[in-house]
């Protein structure tokens, strides 16, 4: 193959696995959404301190695997906490504090994780650190193939308790309908609450995959949000293969741009997608619309 | 079976409910009639828990309930079948009859042979339902939703249900069928409040009656006897 071309294609290649994390931290706006009609504007906080837990976690001679799991029972309680202490509050008076209150839990978790763990980036050890398998001549390495796999894996794994069991059928019914979900016997705080939960579970695990590929550090967090709310927006808060989709689309991109343009310039493209799906189709791309007939 | 003593509720700074007190005995299948506004739908919700009162008492087997969520008093086995139905629109016919039974069943697991047995109870019941039950709760025709909303609340095996305005907008034919249903479930013993804006149907199907206006009850009695009180005849009958 054409070296040049090959070269585009290994920078678009690598975006696109990155992007798949991006789909996967949108996708924590989608629960948060789909639940409360709200959605944590600290996500990508919760990225980076769930990469800085499994990297503090490795640091102790814990391996990557079980750094995995710890970082996700933090993201867990993180993900209940920012609902229970801030969001709920908000969402009671019927006002949108809550956009500034999760965006000041952000702020705070960010110095705290200054003060705690340093501004530098750190290096996410993992077990496999050098190898990479190639496709004619496309390099993929193993942390690529753990962020696509872990992203797209626990998409599908989320998607499929929605659907097949009775928890996850009753908080489709709290987004649809909290007051005839009431009715059901289904406690909508509480349905909320585990939509959170989950949000939180899956940021920290985005962090414990991305964290090997990008390194660790507290500057990821608004990075992070920028991109996963992009995303969210342009594929519309009610699709999880929108969000892959446009995930894998921002990704490539950005990693083109950096490339051809600068490095100063990859995060233009996430910009631009969201001014441009803002304007121009506010639903989202892949929005839905549900039928109802009165 | 509920009894409720003077109830005092509404919305913002005013009462819609001026003191209302109502009984439902055991067994009986009890008429809430009274024109648009008249209150109906907020004592409904009152009832039931979506509304926390700001007077007054509400006894379910001769327990408390007031103030208690909604969720808490339907566990109790006093469910609400809401005004304008409310079914979970995106949701397939079946997911919104199985929901109903949502506190029996297992969270994780084989909810759906669990809840079989219901189902079936609800298909024989509204055959339709079954023909269409993986459509979109969402894109059944008015009638429908009606009588998907009154299996879904049967799915909880109720002590005590209230029927909210089950005719609103439904052609007579459907309404028929709805109104069958009713006296079926009254006919197995079930415990029936019936909200009703047009009292002929809902008098002919229950026991007794309220009468309700601006808040507050007017008039009560054995159906049969309102039905030809001539004040209720210029008033409901039309």
């Amino acid at each position: 193959m054409n070296p040049e071309i090959l070269a585009y294609t290994q920078m678009a290649v690598s975006g696109a696995l990155m992007g798949l994390a991006y789909a996967l931290v949108a996708y924590g706006f989608q629960l948060t959404f789909a639940a409360g009609k709200a959605v944590n504007f600290g996500q990508g906080e919760l990225v980076m301190l769930g990469a800085f837990v499994g990297l503090t976690l490795t640091g102790i001679g814990i391996p990557y695997w079980l750094s995995i799991a710890g970082a996700m029972a933090v993201g867990t309680g993180l993900g209940w906490f920012v609902e229970r202490s801030a969001v709920r509050l908000a969402l009671k008076q019927h006002n949108e504090g809550w956009i500034l209150l999760t965006i000041i839990i952000g702020l705070f978790a960010v110095s705290a994780a200054e003060n705690i763990w340093g501004r530098e980036d750190k290096p996410y050890p993992v077990p496999w650190q050098d190898g990479s398998i190639d496709f004619y001549g496309i390099s993929v390495t193993w942390p690529e193939i753990t962020i696509a796999a872990g992203a797209l894996g626990a998409m599908i794994l989320i998607e499929i308790a929605k659907r097949c069991t009775m928890f996850g059928i009753a908080v489709q019914a709290v987004s649809a309908d909290p007051d005839a979900a009431e009715l059901c016997g289904i406690r909508s705080t509480s349905a909320t609450s585990l939509s959170w939960a989950v949000s939180g579970a899956a940021a920290a695990f985005a962090g414990t995959i991305i964290g090997p590929v990008t390194t660790v550090g507290p500057t990821m967090a608004a990075a992070l949000t920028l991109k996963a709310f992009s995303v969210a927006v342009v594929a519309g808060l009610d699709s999880a293969i929108g969000l892959v989709f446009t995930g894998i689309f921002l990704g490539t991109v950005e990693n083109l741009s950096g490339f051809l343009l600068g490095s100063g310039w990859r995060e233009t493209p996430g910009l631009i997608l969201l001014i441009l799906a803002l304007a121009l189709r506010p639903q989202g791309i892949f929005g839905k619309k549900i039928i109802r007939k009165v | 079976m509920l009894k409720a003593t003077n109830l005092h509720a509404g919305y913002g700074g005013s009462d819609v409910l001026k003191g209302i007190s109502l009984e439902v005995p055991e067994g009986s299948c009890v008429a809430l009639v009274g024109a648009n506004g008249a209150g109906k739908t907020t004592l409904a919700r009152t009832l039931s828990g979506l509304l926390v009162p700001r007077k007054g008492q509400i006894l379910f087997k001769g327990k408390e309930i007031s103030g208690l969520p909604a969720s808490r008093i339907a566990r109790k086995g006093l469910c609400l079948c809401p005004e304008g139905r409310h079914v979970f629109a995106p949701l397939s016919v079946e997911e919104n009859l199985l929901l109903g039974a949502f506190p029996r069943l297992p969270s994780i697991g084989p909810f759906r042979r669990k809840a079989s047995a219901d189902l079936e109870k609800i298909y024989d019941m509204f055959p339709i339902l079954q023909q269409r039950r993986s459509q979109q709760a969402g894109s059944l025709s008015g009638g429908e939703q009606q009588m998907l909303a009154i299996g879904r609340v049967l799915m909880a095996r109720p002590g005590l249900v209230i029927l909210d305005e089950p005719s609103m907008g439904l052609a007579p034919l459907v309404l028929k069928e709805v109104f069958e249903a009713i006296v079926t479930l009254r006919k197995s013993g079930m415990t029936i409040l019936l909200s009703e804006q047009f009292a002929r149907n809902a008098l002919s199907v229950t026991d007794s009656a309220y009468i309700m206006e601006q808040g507050t009850v007017v008039l009560e009695g054995p159906s049969a006897d309102l039905a030809k009180n001539p004040a209720v005849a210029e008033a409901y009958l039309g």
